[in-house]
């Protein structure tokens, strides 16, 4: 019971968090990256050199400067609108960065996406000089600019709702688990024999003083 | 009402044979007693204090007095003497008493049922490991087999007996007394584990104050 309650509450929780999620729209532009000079092409190297690049561009300062250039106030929720992914090109040290920007109106979500990877684009031509003690540059471009979506961003209830039954399950289980553990309550001689697995031979009813079973 | 003299009158109204409770523990007498006719000498203990050692001791061995069979309880429980009190008897004389080999096991004890003796700790010593650590004690429970179809030693709760060899492996085999609302199952199953672990021959369970 415990279980499928728990399970029940999550699976309601996720659905009412899907349905006063916020709808807006999402675009995404994409960065390209090349190393230039000695980069040997190894996905450890191309991974190294990605994280470093990221590091060193995404900066409070160009936070700053990103939320300037949109116009935009609030640094928290510009924050959390704002998602940068990265990605490796395979078979080559080519990597790149994905932009990608919610807000409530179809244009602005674009033209916010775009105007954050150009600014991710300059910042990489600034510092490519720095990467790893000057041994190492690279030329960054915009590979494809974000488009202004037709469609809003979907929330993804069945998703949310498979994440909410396995967690769900987990915690539920392990509180039944833990207060099973913890109770003071033998259902009988089959709940005994389950639990201790060793054979009950006897249950001897509770006894009251005056010499007779209780009563319950 | 003194709750000794209550509690006292409540353990005597179930070693009676006309005692509701009387069923219960032949029944438990009868799965004991299907474990062989080897089975002469049982530990019986509980995971911890008040899930009713003593008293399943006795009802089980008067039920086994009833059956037919000679049966003998032994308070071991020389920390914490307990069966001369809910007998309502002394305890001038009894285990510790004959391991300092004033008088046999058989004659250290009173019978509280046709059939049933009953050894009260004797006096109280301020070492008692080193009474039920000597092999002494095993010889003399032995012994007590001689006269006794059963011999039930009322024992310390499990953590006690496993740190005892005698008490773990010196006797025929275990039996586990768990509450049915004092014992948590927590308690229980690390109990029932570390006696298996230890190579205990754990006989079995009984739920006291069960339904």
């Amino acid at each position: 019971m415990l279980v499928l309650g728990t399970i029940i509450v999550f699976v309601l929780a996720s659905i009412v968090y899907s349905l006063i999620q916020e709808r807006v729209y999402a675009a995404e532009a994409t960065i390209l990256v090349t190393p230039q000079g000695g980069l040997s092409g190894s996905g450890q190297d191309t991974e190294s050199l990605m994280q470093e690049v990221q590091n060193a561009v995404s900066t409070d300062e160009m936070l700053a400067e990103a939320m300037r250039r949109a116009g935009w106030e609030d640094e928290r929720s510009f924050e959390q609108r704002l998602e940068v992914s990265q990605f490796v090109r395979q078979d080559s040290p080519e990597f790149g960065f994905r932009v990608r920007f919610s807000a409530p109106e179809a244009q602005e979500a674009a033209r916010i996406s775009n105007e954050y990877a150009t600014l991710f684009v300059e910042r990489v031509g600034d510092i490519s000089d720095r990467l790893a003690g000057g041994s190492l540059a690279a030329e960054a471009d915009v590979e494809s600019r974000a488009v202004v979506p037709d469609n809003l961003s979907r929330p993804k209830p069945l998703i949310y709702a498979g994440i909410a039954l396995v967690a769900g399950l987990l915690v539920g289980g392990a509180g039944a688990l833990l207060l099973d553990s913890r109770t003071r309550s033998w259902r009988g001689a089959r709940d005994a024999e389950m639990t201790l697995r060793a054979p009950v031979l006897g249950v001897i009813p509770e006894y009251s003083q005056d010499g007779g079973e209780s009563q319950g | 009402m003194n709750p000794e003299v209550t509690r006292e009158a409540g353990v005597r109204k179930f070693l009676a044979p006309y005692s509701p409770l009387r069923p219960h523990f032949e029944e438990l007498a009868n799965n004991l007693r299907s474990a062989g006719d080897q089975i002469r000498s049982v530990v019986v203990t509980c995971p911890e204090a008040g899930a009713g050692c003593s008293s399943v001791c006795l009802g089980l061995g008067a039920a086994l007095a009833g059956l037919g069979h000679r049966a003998a309880v032994v308070d071991c429980n020389l920390a914490r003497p307990n069966l001369h009190r809910v007998l309502g008897e002394p305890n001038f004389v009894g285990l510790t008493s004959s391991l300092e080999g004033d008088k046999s096991l058989e004659n250290s004890g009173f019978e509280v049922a046709s059939g049933l003796l009953v050894i009260p700790t004797g006096p109280v010593p301020s070492d008692p490991a080193t009474y039920l650590d000597n092999e002494s004690f095993v010889e003399a429970i032995r012994s007590l087999e001689e006269s006794r179809d059963v011999v039930l030693l009322d024992a310390p709760v499990s953590g006690g007996v496993l740190s005892s060899p005698k008490f773990s492996k010196g006797f025929d085999g275990v039996l586990l007394v768990i509450h049915a609302s004092r014992t948590s199952k927590s308690n229980a199953r690390a109990a029932t584990d570390d006696l298996l672990e230890a190579g205990v021959n754990l006989l079995g369970v009984v739920l006291n104050g069960g339904s």
